[in-house]
């Protein structure tokens, strides 16, 4: 029997490095199928006739058809909302962004930490709380259902999120970069904007990024706030649900619609995405 | 080119954190200072504060005879080097030598004229399109002077440029940076914890301690008549022994003598030794004045054993200890082949012309001073001793 050392020791090992593998990759396996189950079942619904929609058991596989999508842009007014979300989450993205990266500039390059708690604490706060006395003041200054008013509230969400996200971004930044702008000629402001905007644009891109999906998909302020001329995608697919009956065809191809676009461009920025949330967390 | 002026500049921070105390220098145009000191001594700060970049609690700074406390870095007209090279990590070399002059509006046929001569100098000509994340550390060092030399300013401002940079690169750019000086021929203030680096370097120096400048002079002023036991023990490597001692008169000559050493004092020390506050003092020899005696015979003889010996060839350093159980490290510079080995005794003679004194309480160098900082009145320690 050989009982050498050399040839007895990489056998268990190899067995326990199999079975970690197979835990690893099982675990995952999993995870993505629990996550991506809904996502899975509103496609496959989406491609489904409504006497097929409601089946049972469901059929996975079956003749897909479009008349979803198209009974969505056609009995639905659904380009117009699309372009509303696209103005009110790029709006308040773009406010966002404007207020929220000098605010985050200030509280890293002044330690304001109770400031950034404060920032926080806003963000944590349930967004039902701020609902009601916004609708009272919008209503009071006639800005209900205007592209403002939206704007306005959807900031709530994504404003102290760009501060959270920036905030270590900027505090990364050595102090000799600004110091350096500083005796090159540049005041306060032409530092932030030609060399710290610069430097941090993985956490822009990041913050951008998430501030729009959360606009995007927002729909509590969204519901209280918009009416028929600035009504948003997450409104709209209430549409399908009526007193009556629910349209689940209409609904998924609906969802489906507005998913797209965020499941895009999260793909496309989540290097980016992944860099600006973990700025700072490891010292360069 | 420019005169910079600190005139009593004191910096003061919240709660009363005093940073640097009544700084008085005169830099002269054209002239090379190097400020040194241990960390947080304030040669930092004042650095800082020359730059504009930090606030000035108290005292003039004149950069050409014009007051400057209140003006920003950008109108002060000079230009600085960081430790951290604090290049724009999203501009290439070109721009970030271009970027002080853009900023000041230069047309652009100038900028390049002005890029293209400092790459010139700093033979950095091949790497402008580079980013500074492609570049070494010594590189990156080379872009950071370059950014200085193409604004073309009154002052050039050094913080401890080469203490990123390996061993052998330091020794490199410093020969680099004094070259540049020569040929610039510009007034330039040089900050860095590394006393070899300003010994080499500067015309002038700077010795700075908990946020007092300590003395000023030459290197070699400060090497040979250091004004006190710190600025003795901080310039030069291997650095000074110091030995307590006591001075005693007897048949006519000023002894001094302490554990396992009686050195008769030089003729020409012996008036200011004579002023001496207290007998008690303190002796200063560097490695180079502590020579092996051998078989030689001497009136100041210093016996100790030999610790450790390091041998560089053209020289060796022997450390030693008059203790037995070895806890202090004075040394021995020798020139000379040995074969001495560790744990030996030895005699060594010092070379008493060369030997320093300083008072045992205040540190104070007891010879004579040359320096901002004079003892004040000595008594005599003879007559004291009586």
């Amino acid at each position: 029997m050989d009982t050498h050392p050399a040839n007895a020791g990489p056998r268990p090992f190899l067995w326990h490095r199999t079975f970690m593998n197979i835990l690893y990759y099982g675990t995952i396996v999993l995870c993505v199928f629990f996550f991506l189950l809904p996502l899975l079942w509103m496609l496959l619904n989406a491609l489904k006739t409504p006497l097929q929609i409601v089946e049972l058991p469901p059929k996975l596989f079956f003749m897909p058809t479009l008349a979803n999508f198209e009974n969505v842009f056609s009995s639905q007014n659904f380009l117009q909302y699309i372009y509303n979300s696209l103005i009110i989450a790029g709006g308040s993205t773009l406010l966002g962004l404007v207020l929220g990266l000098p605010a985050a500039f200030s509280i890293a390059l002044h330690k304001q930490k109770k400031l950034a708690v404060f920032i926080l604490v806003s963000r944590m706060v349930p967004g039902i709380t701020f609902l009601l006395p916004l609708f009272i003041m919008f209503r009071n200054f006639r800005m209900v259902d205007t592209y403002t008013s939206l704007i306005l509230s959807h900031l709530l969400v994504g404003l102290p999120f760009i501060v959270w996200v920036m905030v270590p971004f900027f505090e990364s930044i050595p102090r000799d970069l600004m110091d350096a702008a500083r005796v090159d000629g540049c005041n306060v402001f032409s530092t932030f904007i030609r060399i710290i905007i610069p430097i941090s644009m993985p956490g822009v891109v990041t913050g951008g990024i998430l501030s729009f999906i959360f606009s995007w998909n927002n729909f509590m302020f969204s519901i209280v706030l918009a009416s028929n001329r600035t009504k948003t995608v997450p409104v709209a697919i209430f549409n399908f649900i009526s007193y009556a009956q629910i349209d689940w065809g209409g609904l998924m191809a609906a969802a489906v619609t507005i998913t797209v676009p965020v499941l895009v461009i999260t793909i496309l920025t989540q290097k980016y995405v992944i860099r600006g949330l973990t700025a700072g967390a490891v010292k360069g | 080119m420019a005169k910079v002026e600190l005139k009593n500049i004191e910096k003061i921070y919240e709660g009363n954190v005093r940073a640097v105390s009544n700084a008085n220098v005169v830099i002269e145009d054209r002239e090379f200072v190097v400020f040194v000191g241990p960390s947080g001594c304030g040669k930092s700060t004042t650095l800082r504060m020359i730059a504009g970049l930090e606030e000035i609690s108290s005292g003039d700074l004149m950069i050409d005879e014009v007051l400057v406390n209140n003006l920003p870095p950008k109108d002060r007209n000079i230009a600085m080097v960081f430790q951290n090279y604090a290049l724009y990590p999203h501009m290439s070399v070109y721009e970030n030598m271009a970027f002080g002059l853009r900023i000041r509006k230069i047309p652009n046929d100038e900028i390049d004229r002005r890029v293209q001569d400092a790459a010139r100098i700093l033979s950095i000509q091949e790497y402008l399109r580079r980013k500074p994340r492609a570049l070494s550390g010594g590189q990156r060092q080379r872009v950071a002077v370059g950014r200085a030399i193409v604004r073309n300013p009154k002052v050039f401002l050094f913080d401890e440029p080469l203490s990123n940079l390996d061993a052998k690169l330091r020794v490199q750019m410093r020969t680099e940076i004094a070259k540049l000086h020569n040929r610039l021929n510009a007034t330039m203030i040089y900050v860095t914890h590394d006393q070899v680096e300003a010994m080499t370097m500067g015309d002038k120096i700077v010795v700075m301690k908990d946020g007092l400048i300590q003395q000023i002079g030459s290197p070699l002023l400060l090497y040979d008549h250091p004004c006190n036991r710190f600025v003795a023990g901080f310039i030069g490597s291997p650095p000074m022994n110091f030995l307590e001692g006591r001075l005693r008169e007897e048949d006519g000559s000023l002894l001094v003598e302490g554990e396992g050493f009686k050195f008769v004092t030089a003729d020409i020390h012996r008036d200011d030794l004579g002023k001496a506050p207290s007998p008690n003092v303190i002796v200063g020899i560097r490695p180079e004045h502590l020579r092996i005696a051998g078989s030689e015979e001497g009136e100041s003889i210093l016996n100790a054993h030999i610790t450790v010996i390091e041998e560089l060839g053209a020289e060796a350093h022997m450390y030693m200890s008059r203790r037995a159980d070895d806890t202090e490290n004075l040394i021995s510079r020798v020139e000379q082949r040995h074969d001495y080995h560790i744990g030996e005794s030895a005699r060594f003679i010092p070379d008493m012309e060369h030997v320093r004194y300083f008072d045992a309480d205040s540190g104070r160098a007891l010879l004579g001073v040359i320096g901002p900082i004079r003892m004040s009145s000595r008594r005599s320690a003879l007559s004291q001793d009586e």
